[in-house]
């Protein structure tokens, strides 16, 4: 067997793992583990480019799809597993001491256990000593998903989040049993506006 | 299940088009553009590197408009993932108690390998494969190592722009000196009858401005999903 | 190299992003239908027996380096476009709890 003929049965080769890679890819329910395939899959593509003689291409396809993105697809995905809280009410709705067993704490987990999201509950000074006037402000600005207050006035927590959200309509149904729970939709704004 | 089956049907349509437009391809496709590229590709733009040749000399207008597209696609997603409450300080998701030593120390070790690795591709370009484009994403997963060296690294992502925008007029400066010396704009600003040594100072010039332009590209793309992963 | 082994990649990518019900799946097969047309571009240039565009590299015929040329600028392109789309996947989540494409766009039949 001499050069050329191998070349071509290796070209054959590697078309043929492109075609597998892409099936998986188009067919697996795992989003992390397509971004293992799609990086493969970078390679292999690279591989072929050299074949059919671009090694200017090759490099090209290898310093982008060997870090870059991979990596923002992993950012993208793990962002889209999470689930925000800021907890501004500072009693024992959430914590109790150290540990997270409030009621709301429980309402929460099993929401996010519903959706398989991972719940992401802080208070951070910085936003927490924001005014609460600003809260419609803070949602749509940033990424927190769910504001918890406590009313001072009726002794009543808050929910505040966005109505677009089908994660609040979900909220709204699980907490109708709970009086002291109430829940406030922000109102519809224009995407990205 | 309908719908799957229409689907099949109708991709299985476009691939028999698809096999009948390749069975004359040659009638469309000649050698002409390629044996003049052989013959004069070297004389006239003075790169050894005919692919450097095309995007820097004969069709410099594309990789304008290149630059200029990634330009407006860093914009937008700066735009998109603005986040105006007092964060002047990038928090990383880059965790340092859960990444391993061993990474990082490796990590000193490549990084100043791949930053020449990727000048070397940048000035480079006009002789062997490699260019702006190549050279410009080595050099941002170099600076992507960084981060993993130094967690409570900030970046200022409003100066990386100015540079970029900057860089990006430079370009079109530099692309538009030919209309002095040779009258016309978009190309090579050495004459057409000077030697190849010193047509090549232009292709390592506008060679390292796209690398620069596109290295501050990426990595204000990947500096802004950084902080969106907090 | 067989120019319709390549197009079948494409042909994947496109019935993906038919049947995706996920944002981040379109956004894949996106990428592949790129890197199909990309080999695509790269086969028409290409002829057995070529050797790389480098003058002074390779005494035979080149292959043709136009192609060449368009495609490297395409996949810088791609990968920041890539980035753009995932960017705003990260917000449509943020501002509907969801990246379905059939609760986004608020179908309850989603197929």
């Amino acid at each position: 067997m001499d050069g050329a003929t191998m070349i071509e049965w290796t070209a054959y080769a590697l078309q043929g793992i492109l075609i597998l890679l892409a099936i998986a890819i188009v067919l697996h329910k795992n989003n992390g583990t397509i971004i293992i395939l799609i990086a493969s899959f970078s390679l292999v593509t690279a591989s072929l480019y050299i074949i059919n003689n671009a090694p200017d291409v090759a490099i090209a396809e290898i310093a982008i799809g060997s870090a870059i993105i991979p990596l923002i697809y992993v950012i993208s995905i793990s962002r889209q597993r999470e689930f925000i809280v800021l907890d501004r009410a500072m009693d024992e709705f959430i914590f109790i001491g150290d540990e997270l067993a409030g009621i709301g704490y429980v309402l929460l987990h099993r929401l996010a256990e519903y959706y398989h999201l991972e719940l992401n509950i802080t208070n951070d000074p910085g936003l927490c000593s924001l005014d609460e006037a600003m809260d419609r402000m803070l949602c749509e600005k940033t990424n927190v998903d769910l504001i918890v207050a406590k009313d001072e006035e009726t002794g009543k927590y808050v929910f505040k989040g966005k109505r677009s959200s089908t994660l609040m309509k979900k909220l709204q149904q699980m907490t109708q049993p709970f009086d002291n729970i109430e829940v406030i939709l922000f109102k519809d704004s224009e995407f990205g506006g | 299940m309908v719908k799957q089956a229409l689907l099949l049907v109708l991709l299985g349509g476009i691939f028999a088009v698809f096999y009948l437009v390749t069975e004359d391809l040659s009638e469309l496709y000649n050698n002409f553009g390629k044996t003049y590229f052989q013959l004069n590709g070297l004389l006239e733009t003075g790169s050894r590197n005919l692919v450097t040749a095309i995007y820097l000399d004969y069709r410099l207008f594309d990789s304008f408009f290149e630059a200029g597209i990634l330009l407006v696609a860093v914009a937008g997603i700066i735009w998109i993932s603005k986040h105006d409450l007092n964060e002047k300080n990038a928090q990383f998701m880059l965790d340092r108690y859960k990444t391993p030593d061993l990474f990082i120390t490796f990590s000193r070790i490549v990084y100043p390998m791949m930053l020449v690795f990727g000048f070397y591709v940048i000035i480079n370009g006009h002789l062997s494969p490699g260019g702006g484009f190549q050279g410009g994403a080595i050099v941002a997963t170099a600076i992507l190592i960084l981060y993993y060296i130094d967690h409570d690294r900030e970046t200022n992502i409003k100066q990386i722009v100015t540079i970029e925008k900057l860089v990006f007029f430079l370009i079109v400066l530099v692309a538009s000196l030919s209309l002095l010396t040779r009258g016309e704009f978009f190309t090579n600003f050495m004459p057409l009858d000077s030697s190849v040594a010193s047509k090549a100072i232009y292709l390592v010039i506008l060679n390292i401005l796209i690398g620069f332009k596109v290295a501050l590209g990426l990595w204000t793309i990947f500096t802004a999903f950084l902080r969106e992963g907090r | 190299m067989n120019p319709l082994l390549t197009f079948i990649v494409v042909l994947i990518g496109f019935y993906g992003l038919a049947t995706s019900k996920n944002i981040i799946k379109s956004v894949f097969s996106v990428t592949i239908i790129e890197s199909g047309i990309i080999l695509l571009f790269l086969n028409l240039g290409n002829f057995e027996g070529g050797g790389i565009p480098i003058v002074g590299e390779s005494l035979t015929n080149i292959v043709d380096p136009l192609p060449q040329a368009l495609m490297i600028t395409t996949i810088v392109i791609g990968s920041t476009v890539t980035a753009l789309a995932l960017m705003l996947s990260i917000k449509v989540f943020h501002h509907y709890g969801t990246v379905e494409w059939a609760e986004v766009l608020g179908r309850k039949d989603g197929e």
